[in-house]
């Protein structure tokens, strides 16, 4: 193709990419729809912020005014609804079995007696363990019912043996801890999971979207016209490219970062300016490993099953709903090698605890590694293959 | 019939001679299988670091310190002097919390008064704040129980009468099902079916774009134009079927013993479920990939909506905290329903019975599925007829 007519270079690159995005619905639906729909559907999900009242099932084999007390106990904690009160234990496993409940309480006959007699019966309570927070919360819940029933029952018994009512209390927990919540105050989970989740959907999309920047110029056969467009020379055609998947990407992450710390309050008691540099970086590093999947590959199609690989399972990678500490070797260092895991580690330390700026700047070196270091490689592979006449497609 | 076999062994072509499609069904089922559990095996954490300070340096304080140290949930990773040294290290991330032993807490206790320690936790990572704080809380209530059995026998009380009279109601908590509280077994099996859904819908639409891609390519065969639309959605379902029949029983089957979650008895019922899950997806997939135009666009479509979907199905976000018109709109994906149910009869033992309500969910989808899967044929056969037959 004879461009010496044309004005070639970066501006024009940029300008033919642009063309290519506006022309195209299915850019729309990846740039701008789906992100914000995949957004709006996570902050829906967590809306209510933390777990509401879960249902369980009481037996209750007493049916004495103090075994109604434990009853109404439970089901005024807070987290708890007794939502139903069944004859026998089969009948309450029925419930669980079916789902409509998350455990059992069972309180034995003679339970009232036996607590007069000082005898101290012992209340069950069966969990369902699969359900891990639910479980957590019953936990919880049962716990400080029947202390604060115990306490009540063992003061009122030594004020009836002439103790001082504040001596007894004292006796009844000599040591208690008072605990604070440091950071994420109130404990929340919308904070927790959904500032997360958000930056975890947007590198699936960066990297999608970048692999199919590239790839399809190779499938269609085009990466020769977009070489000419930038004067056949690698750093314009290639920065050109990137220029407007990193302007937009960021764009959305600023959006993304104003919903987390604007609408949904998450706490921020950071420096903007380093979450704002952070955010910038985390964009590259997944524009420039999108290229570097595609240049490796050499194909949309491979290219896209290796974005798909490397960016789906990243939110189980990223130490968030398990920490890294606590992972095998292997989980570790793939975690260390996904961008989105810093940039987590960046958001909790620069944006939620407000930490010095020295302790993160592990993290922003590996951001910015990940940002730099795929381009002499790209340069290279992706002239190599923008000089083979017909795309790659492969059939 | 002649359409549905041409149909099946068109569709068959399209699966199994094409790499990128059996790289997701096949490859990505597989090795999804052993990568995505990687970052829980370790099932539970422990030895949460946390730092103290102990301002009473007391025979006590140092017995509560060991007490926490030996806490399988915690560590006592520093000892430092102050309260700001300490909010340091949780800053920088050496630590999750802080425990404040204040001054006079052994005389305080020794005399009978009431002591409060301090707890500070960082809550932003929610396991290691729950594992510090069942630490701490427990380590302190365990010294606490200690001096309230010595002051009951001190009355002259039996060390049991001592226990009953501290404790007069007792609780017993007893897990049901996942005893060990893993979080591998959590997680691994409900995730395990979304990949079994996400692949199989990427997979079909794959193969889809394929076909449309050699219609526009313009070499369309009379497969592509032609042939009742039923006829032609269940022979293209009969592969699928068939490689999902294997999947399913490897995750269902295999990966349960391999990983040792298997609770025996509940093949049957699973196998049961499992054919209107597969329906279902598969019946939306082949609704769905009308919509793509390239052999590609399924693939990346689909990948993000796993985010969204595992925290919708219930298991890691509890349903009853979802809003109820999402929990309903969410019902036209297969696995917002059969996760639940297929943990139930995987893990916890449940009949068929009890997960009827959902198999009749499952069936219905795959009801309104495969209407809209013609659909989708017809509207794919009417554009095909656009472009000439080519010649094979």
């Amino acid at each position: 193709m004879n461009t010496s007519s044309r004005r070639t270079g970066f501006r024009a690159v940029v300008i033919r990419e642009w063309r290519r995005i506006a022309r195209s619905p299915f850019h729309l639906m990846m740039l701008v729809l789906f992100p914000l729909l995949g957004g709006w559907l996570i902050v829906m999900t967590f809306g209510t912020g933390a777990a509401r009242e879960l249902p369980i099932a009481v037996v209750d084999g007493d049916g004495s005014p103090l075994s109604r007390d434990l009853i109404r106990m439970i089901d005024a904690t807070g987290g708890l609804r007794v939502s139903s009160l069944e004859p026998d234990m089969d009948a309450a496993e029925r419930n669980v079995m079916r789902g409509s409940v998350y455990g059992i309480v069972s309180i034995p006959p003679g339970f009232e007696r036996d607590v007069a007699r000082g005898e101290a019966p012992v209340v069950t309570a069966f969990y369902n363990a699969q359900y891990v927070l639910p479980a957590s919360q019953i936990k919880s819940a049962l716990t400080t019912a029947t202390t604060t029933l115990s306490a009540r029952i063992e003061v009122r018994q030594r004020v009836a043996a002439r103790e001082l009512p504040q001596a007894a209390a004292a006796h009844v927990e000599p040591i208690t801890v008072e605990m604070h919540t440091l950071f994420n105050a109130p404990l929340n989970y919308v904070t927790y999971l959904v500032a997360a989740l958000l930056p975890a959907l947007l590198q699936i999309f960066i990297v999608t979207m970048t692999v199919h920047a590239y790839g399809t110029e190779l499938k269609e056969g085009t990466a020769g016209e977009w070489f000419a467009a930038a004067g056949g020379h690698a750093v314009p055609a290639i920065a050109g490219k990137a220029v407007p998947y990193v302007a937009h990407f960021t764009a959305l992450a600023f959006l993304m970062l104003a919903v987390l710390y604007g609408w949904l309050g998450v706490p921020f008691r950071g420096s903007f300016a380093a979450v704002g540099w952070a955010t910038g970086l985390f964009v590259l590093a997944y524009v420039a490993m999108g290229f570097a999947f595609a240049a490796a590959a050499g194909e949309l199609r491979i290219g896209t099953n290796l974005a798909a690989f490397y960016s789906a399972p990243a939110f189980a990678f990223a130490g968030v709903t398990f920490p890294v500490e606590g992972m095998p070797v292997a989980g570790q260092v793939w975690s260390s090698l996904l961008p989105v895991t810093h940039y987590l580690r960046v958001l909790v330390q620069q944006g939620m605890r407000g930490a010095p700026i020295e302790t993160s700047w592990h993290s922003v070196l590996a951001l910015i590694a990940f940002g730099l270091a795929p381009w002499p490689f790209l340069g290279w592979r992706m002239a190599r293959l923008s000089r083979k006449p017909a795309g790659g497609g492969g059939r | 019939m002649k359409t549905l076999m041409a149909a099946l062994v068109d569709e068959a072509r399209l699966v199994f001679c094409d790499a990128g499609v059996l790289i997701i069904t096949v490859i990505a089922v597989l090795v999804y299988s052993f990568v995505y559990p990687i970052p829980y095996l370790n099932q539970v954490l422990k030895d949460v670091p946390v730092a103290v300070v102990d301002e009473d340096h007391s025979g006590l304080s140092r017995r509560l310190v060991r007490m926490a140290d030996e806490h399988e949930a915690i560590r006592v990773a520093e000892a430092v002097p102050s309260m700001a040294e300490a909010e340091a290290l949780v800053r920088g991330g050496a630590v999750r919390g802080v425990l404040v032993i204040p001054r006079g807490f052994e005389r305080d206790v020794l005399e009978g008064r009431q002591v409060r320690l301090s707890g500070y936790i960082d809550a932003s990572y929610l396991l290691a704040y729950n594992a510090a704080l069942t630490g701490m809380l427990e380590s302190a209530g365990t010294l606490s129980a200690g001096v309230e059995v010595a002051r009951w026998r001190a009355r002259g009380l039996s060390q049991e009468a001592a226990l009953r009279a501290r404790r007069p109601v007792g609780l017993e908590l007893r897990p049901l099902f996942n005893a060990t509280s893993g979080y591998a077994t959590y997680v691994v099996p409900a995730v395990l079916v979304l990949i079994l859904q996400q692949t199989l819908l990427m997979g079909i639409g794959m193969a889809g774009g394929a076909r449309r891609e050699r219609v526009t390519a313009g070499s369309t065969t009379s497969v592509d134009n032609s042939g009742h639309p039923v006829a032609q959605v269940l022979g293209r379902s009969i592969p699928y079927l068939f490689l999902y029949a294997f999947n399913a029983a490897w995750y269902f089957a295999f990966m349960p013993r391999y990983y040792g979650y298997y609770v025996p008895g509940s093949g049957r019922a699973v196998a049961l479920l499992a054919v209107p899950f597969l329906l279902a997806t598969v019946f939306m997939g082949f609704t769905l990939r009308g919509f793509f135009g390239r052999r590609e666009t399924a693939m990346q479509v689909i990948l993000f909506t796993s985010l969204p979907l595992v925290f919708l199905a219930g298991f890691a976000w509890p349903a009853e905290t979802v809003p109820v018109w999402l929990r309903h709109a969410s019902q036209v994906v297969p696995t917002t329903t059969a996760i639940p149910a297929l943990l139930r009869l995987t893990r916890q033992g449940a009949g068929l019975a009890d997960v009827a309500g959902e198999a009749w969910v499952l069936w219905i989808l795959a009801a309104i599925y495969f209407p809209t899967a013609c659909l989708t044929e017809y509207v794919g056969q009417l554009r095909a007829r656009r472009h000439p037959v080519s010649t094979p």
